[in-house]
């Protein structure tokens, strides 16, 4: 894995952001996306991807918490004892994920009931739990926060494609619910491409949960047919 | 009658991975192949029907206001549900490694993984957020779990069969899966507003 | 191999240093989540009358403004089942989600006076059961207690572009406008939410296509919830 050799090479003087770290940022976006290639954190993308703007704050969240358990795990690792990792560790994550949730609370209500439950379950999303036991538990703090930041990125980015096609075929708008709503496709001179009378509808299928199988599963297949070397040979 | 009603719903018109989508990691990963399928499917009925009423009893006489300790502790929800889930998983795996090592073949390699299985910790929240009582919260987690278990085993047994299919290279895999769940995701659909008191009952 | 006291030393440490932080967090945020979560629900209630709101659209409105609207322009009673006003009680303090679990005869009822110096509404609360679970809202009334000024309504869980649309398309909740719960004879008839169109333009409203369940339900809580507050009503009626 690109990961253990990352490890390895840690000696000499290290960079406060070379190449490595580059990478450690830059991986998770395509060849080690963690949705479409390491298959982790799907739950609690799908759920909340019908519009934009909750996609957005969810990936925010995970964000941070991936890069601050990263984070704290890595300045912990000596001193935790094996035995308990997994429960220590999720302590960690759980509280970072309660900062997200009591925060959401006091900065954005709406968004918050929004996303329910999802917001708890970021505990579960296993791209946290998984960067924790596959890199923080063995990597300096820093690298550890890059990579947590880095997956947190991959992640929000379908996240953020996923959202951006099921809200603009099937409401016709960007951004709802937000201070910077876009009407783009609708019946009314509001919008910006004008549907009346042209017998143009929103696709409803799109608002559905199972629409965001389907479009991971188109990304995935586009994402394949152009990085070759991520087809499954299985 | 009461909780046959709220058991039908989980399992079927509510079902966890086609309706909310919850434990889709593990629901993709395990399900390569019916007889681990089977076995993670049996891990889960096992564990949410445990973890689900233990957080019940927690929350109501732990952490809400009108508990034993009299003070909204409910922010600390989400840390005292994942610990009480990840020790019951803990708890299970040496019970049933003591007391039956063929069950504990069976399940053993799957119950670590359960731990960040959303659907474990999405049972709690969703228990929290519907109000169900004690014995509402029993039926749902078995309910919730077999569920659960009916959609992996029945993913499992598709992808088997479509191995020796001609799908396009790069949708192989993991494509495909995800575009078959959505297609059950829908399929299930047709499942919603039957009302489940009504089947019980034989009207 | 760690010894147990060392286990149990860490986990302790680890637990009480997030407890004490996230405790400190709350002490911070509660009392911001608390004034959110109430400008949330006047919100909701204020939907109902967006169009008695001086030309401006509930989104529009500050959070100083929802306040102040209800502190200016809105008085709150809370009745009984048999229409008697409950002396004390603000209807703002009525869980209704919890009321509708008690017998029908001990629920209490959340009336919203609103003024605005033309009109005067009387927003009242509604809650049923959709498709998957709960759905509730607001209707408010005109004067004349039979006249809709406008409804909101809200959902735990319904089908997104389906059921949900109860709540997300303003083009249903615009059809209630002008609808009368009342027939000729003063009897209670509530609104209908019929599927296939509205065939009795003075009750019923066109349903969401394809989300028959959800409709149907709509029927019921404004059948079922606006008939409880007809004690009152009826009250009010023979005195003005």
């Amino acid at each position: 894995m690109a990961e253990t050799k990352v490890a390895q090479v840690e000696k000499k003087k290290e960079p406060l952001f070379g190449k490595k770290e580059r990478k450690l940022l830059v991986d998770p976006l395509n060849d080690n996306n963690p949705i479409t290639v390491q298959v982790l954190g799907i739950c609690s993308a799908l759920a909340v991807t019908s519009l934009v703007y909750p996609s957005l704050v969810m990936a925010i969240s995970v964000i941070f918490v991936t890069a601050f358990s990263s984070l704290f795990t890595s300045m912990l690792r000596q001193y935790i004892p094996k035995s308990v990792r997994m429960i220590a560790q999720l302590v960690i994550i759980a509280s970072l994920v309660t900062v997200v949730e009591l925060s959401l609370k006091a900065l954005n209500y709406p968004v918050y009931k929004q996303l329910s439950v999802y917001i708890g379950l970021i505990i579960t999303n296993c791209i946290v739990m998984g960067r924790l036991e596959a890199f923080a538990m063995a990597n300096k703090p820093w690298r550890s926060f890059l990579d947590g930041i880095g997956n947190g990125l991959g992640y929000g980015a379908i996240l953020l494609i996923v959202g951006f096609t099921r809200e603009l075929f099937g409401k016709g708008t960007l951004f709802a619910g937000s201070p910077l709503e876009w009407k783009i496709v609708g019946p009314s001179a509001e919008y910006l491409i004008n549907t009346a009378g042209t017998g143009y509808m929103n696709n409803n299928l799109m608002v559905l949960p199972a629409a965001a199988m389907f479009v991971i599963g188109v990304i995935i297949w586009i994402q394949r047919s152009w990085n070759k070397k991520l087809i499954d040979v299985s | 009658m009461e909780y046959i009603n709220i058991f039908i719903k989980s399992a079927f018109i509510e079902n966890m991975v086609l309706a909310y989508f919850l434990g889709m990691c593990s629901y993709l990963a395990v399900s390569k192949s019916v007889k681990t399928a089977f076995g993670l499917g049996l891990a889960v009925i096992f564990v949410l029907g445990i973890t689900i009423p233990i957080n019940w009893v927690i929350d109501h006489y732990l952490l809400s206001e009108n508990g034993l300790l009299g003070i909204d502790l409910t922010f600390l929800r989400l840390i005292l549900f994942i610990a009480v889930i990840a020790s019951m998983v803990q708890l299970v795996e040496m019970v049933v490694e003591k007391y039956s090592p063929a069950l504990y073949a069976a399940l053993g390699i799957f119950l670590p993984l359960i731990t960040v299985n959303c659907a474990i910790l999405g049972g709690s929240l969703f228990m929290v957020s519907r109000e169900y009582s004690f014995g509402e919260s029993v039926a749902f987690g078995l309910g919730g779990g077999f569920g659960w278990f009916l959609a992996i085993v029945a993913i499992a047994a598709i992808r088997e069969r479509i191995r020796y299919s001609a799908i396009p290279a790069p949708l192989r895999g993991l494509g495909i899966a995800f575009i078959l769940t959505g297609l059950m995701g829908i399929a299930f659909m047709s499942l919603m507003g039957i009302d489940p008191a009504a089947f019980v009952a034989g009207k | 191999m760690e010894s147990n006291s060392q286990i149990i030393k860490f986990m302790l440490v680890l637990t009480s240093v997030v407890a004490l932080g996230l405790t400190a967090l709350r002490q911070v945020t509660e009392p911001v989540a608390r004034l959110n979560e109430e400008i949330f629900e006047k919100r909701a209630i204020l939907l109902a009358i967006e169009d008695y709101l001086g030309g401006k659209t509930v989104d529009q409105l500050t959070d100083e403004e929802v306040l102040q609207i209800f502190d200016n322009q809105v008085q709150q009673l809370v009745v009984d089942a048999e229409g008697n006003v409950i002396e004390g009680l603000k209807a703002d303090d009525v869980d209704f989600a919890q009321e509708r679990k008690k017998p029908a005869d001990q629920r209490k009822y959340p009336i919203w006076v609103y003024s605005n110096g033309q009109d005067k509404l009387y927003i009242v609360a509604v809650r049923g059961n959709g498709l998957w679970d709960e759905i509730w809202g607001y209707v408010a009334l005109k004067s004349d207690l039979n006249t809709v000024a406008g409804v909101a309504f809200d959902h735990k869980g319904e089908t997104p572009g389906l059921g949900a649309e109860i709540k997300d398309n303003p083009a249903f909740r615009a059809q209630f406008k002008g609808k009368r719960i009342l027939d000729d004879q003063g009897n209670f008839v509530g609104i209908i939410v019929r599927k296939g169109g509205a065939r009795d333009p003075e009750h019923e409203v066109d349903a969401i296509s394809g989300a028959t369940i959800t409709s149907n339900g709509v029927t019921n809580m404004l059948i079922e919830g606006l008939k409880a507050y007809e004690p009152y009503f009826a009250k009010l009626r023979n005195a003005g």
